[in-house]
């Protein structure tokens, strides 16, 4: 357990050390400072509300509605501009594991590789679970002051996005053990956000693809990569407190995460440094 | 309880690249026995096979045949890693902790606990020469040395019975090197085993009781240091000297020299040394001295790495 606390707090050592976890502090905090002071909501006739944001003032509105879609679109922003740039910098802080001079070290010690190499994803995606909580929380307890509408769909909309974070992580975990490079992790990581979903439109494309063995194709890699855009759709629906259709995006995607974090730890056992 | 600290049987490395398809032996076939609390060195030139041999001592490389045992333990566990203090060669540490961060956080992985820690913390880095104002600078602000000094401290922070250090002293000055060589002298003293790979051979001489020389991944050579260096030749200086018996044990000996009226000559056994001897005292030279030549560790470096080496001493 000692191990394990020392490998994630220096994970958050390093995080501060490079600015990221400040990074997104400040970002999330500009966001919320947004919330409270620019956008004023007015709660009118208990149940409509007007929203003006630097002094304009929009139609009114039903105020639940109006606080899931605010929510939805600062958790739409978490989704992507924020995993987008939590993948950036968690690369770095991945591969600078595997420098020459630092791993020696690190595997001269009495904990297993793949005691190390969890640790280390562990710290990592507490880094960004902290900064995407503190957002979600914060801004959760801001629309609730001021609006009266305390939904839990919004808080569950944090986890998701956490999820998908620590799936994405898996990837550049991988692509670090096998490659050493944090640049190829990105581009990966970036390619699989940019290619998941259009993956999602499956039945569209199916439509437009006119040979069998393309489709199956098409089936296997929707099927095989993670689901970003449905689990994104299963966040809106908490959100907006309405069902969930299915939950498989979200089961295939940790199958796909658990895969290929099991592959990269098998990788670093593997490995000589 | 193993009497060794170290064991390795036919320990081998091949490094393999799949295309080109190539194969590098590392390291080949190399059986050591470090027997507990000896001081222990690894020589060899550039590329022999020293740290790939260190690594897999340590896990950071895992043998392709053969294997190694630390304190009978397969190295291949991680229990086995735990008596281990390790100093890399060319070590990267965090520069985003202060000397006492690393400290603490290395002792951590070592199992060590809070207490434990920042008691033993403050002690180290004083023992290694680094003052409290270092305690609490970020290592990107330390100097090459005392980066050394630190990275002695981390490898001696949780008590090892074995301590594997590449390169030590490496950019310390000579004030901080003796420093360094009496921290290590003391740990001896505690029943410590040190295993040394340096280039520095008049230090690892210093220092080790026995030594191991290997060469492109072969054993060349080991032994104490003492066996290793001794006997390597005998020396006869004599005066006044007819210009006869000169030319005569100029052609017996495997160096000479001659100035001011002595000459000096070396002998590579003692037979030879006795009849010079018998020669010189039948012509009524006197004597001048009669001893028995050591060689340095670095002689013997230089001879088993490529050859016998030209006599330092004399010219022929």
């Amino acid at each position: 357990m000692t191990a394990t606390i020392a490998l994630i707090w220096d994970t958050f050592r390093e995080a501060f050390a490079r600015k990221i976890f400040w990074g997104f502090f400040g970002c999330c905090t500009a966001l919320m400072l947004f919330l409270v002071f620019i956008m004023r909501v007015d709660v009118v006739q208990g149940a409509l509300a007007t929203v003006s944001i630097f002094g304009n003032s929009l139609p009114s509105t039903n105020v639940q509605n109006l606080v899931q879609q605010t929510q939805g679109v600062i958790a739409g922003i978490l989704y992507y501009a924020g995993m987008a740039l939590a993948v950036f910098a968690s690369a770095g802080l991945v591969s600078a594991v595997f420098e020459p001079g630092r791993i020696e070290l690190l595997l001269s010690k009495p904990v297993s590789r793949t005691h190390l190499l969890l640790g280390r994803y562990a710290g990592n995606v507490l880094v960004v679970s902290a900064n995407i909580l503190y957002l979600v929380l914060g801004s959760w307890i801001i629309f609730g002051v001021k609006t009266g509408v305390w939904g839990a769909g919004f808080l569950l909309s944090g986890l998701c996005t956490i999820f998908i974070f620590s799936v994405l992580l898996a990837v550049i975990v991988l692509i670090g053990v096998l490659l050493d490079s944090s640049a190829v992790a990105i581009m990966v990581t970036f390619a699989i956000m940019i290619v998941t979903p259009i993956l999602a439109q499956k039945a569209t494309l199916e439509r437009l693809l006119s040979a069998e063995w393309s489709r199956d194709i098409l089936r296997a890699l929707y099927y095989a990569l993670p689901k970003i855009w449905d689990v994104r759709g299963i966040t809106q629906s908490l959100i907006l407190n309405k069902p969930v259709e299915s939950w498989m995006p979200v089961w295939s995607t940790a199958i796909f995460g658990a895969v290929v974090l099991g592959i990269g730890i098998w990788r670093f056992q593997k490995r000589t440094y | 309880m193993t009497e060794f600290a170290i064991e390795t049987e036919g320990l081998t490395k091949v490094f393999t690249s799949r295309w080109p398809k190539r194969e590098l032996r590392a390291v080949d076939n190399i059986s050591i026995r470090v027997p507990r609390g000896c001081t222990f060195g690894l020589l060899g030139p550039n590329g022999a096979g020293k740290t790939t041999f260190v690594k897999m001592l340590l896990s950071c490389a895992h043998p392709t045949a053969g294997r190694a045992k630390v304190f009978g333990k397969d190295s291949q566990d991680p229990e086995a890693r735990r008596p281990i203090g390790y100093l890399p060669e060319n070590h990267r540490f965090p520069t985003y902790m202060t000397g006492w961060g690393m400290l603490d956080f290395y002792g951590a992985l070592s199992g060590m606990s809070s207490e434990l820690r920042k008691k033993r913390i403050p002690e180290l880095l004083n023992v290694v020469g680094l003052d409290e104002r270092a305690h609490h600078l970020r290592l990107g602000k330390y100097s090459k040395g005392m980066l050394q000094r630190v990275g002695l401290a981390q490898a001696l922070m949780h008590s090892p019975r074995l301590l594997v250090l590449d390169e030590p002293s490496d950019g310390v000055d000579p004030v901080g090197r003796k420093h360094i060589r009496d921290v290590l002298q003391g740990l001896e003293q505690q029943g410590v085993t040190i295993f040394l790979n340096s280039h520095l051979l008049a230090e690892v001489e210093l220092f080790c009781r026995e030594v191991a020389i290997i060469q492109r991944g072969k054993m060349a050579l080991s032994g104490t240091v003492a066996s290793l260096t001794s006997g390597s030749g005998y020396r006869v200086e004599a005066v006044g000297v007819p210009e006869q018996i000169e030319t005569e044990l100029r052609g017996k000996a495997r160096s000479f020299r001659s100035s001011d009226g002595t000459l000096q000559l070396l002998f590579a056994t003692r037979q030879e040394a006795n009849a010079a001897v018998d020669l010189l005292r039948g012509s009524n030279c006197e004597l001048e001295a009669l001893s028995r030549t050591r060689s340095t560790l670095e002689e013997v470096f230089m001879k088993t790495i490529d050859g016998p080496p030209p006599l330092p001493e004399f010219s022929k």
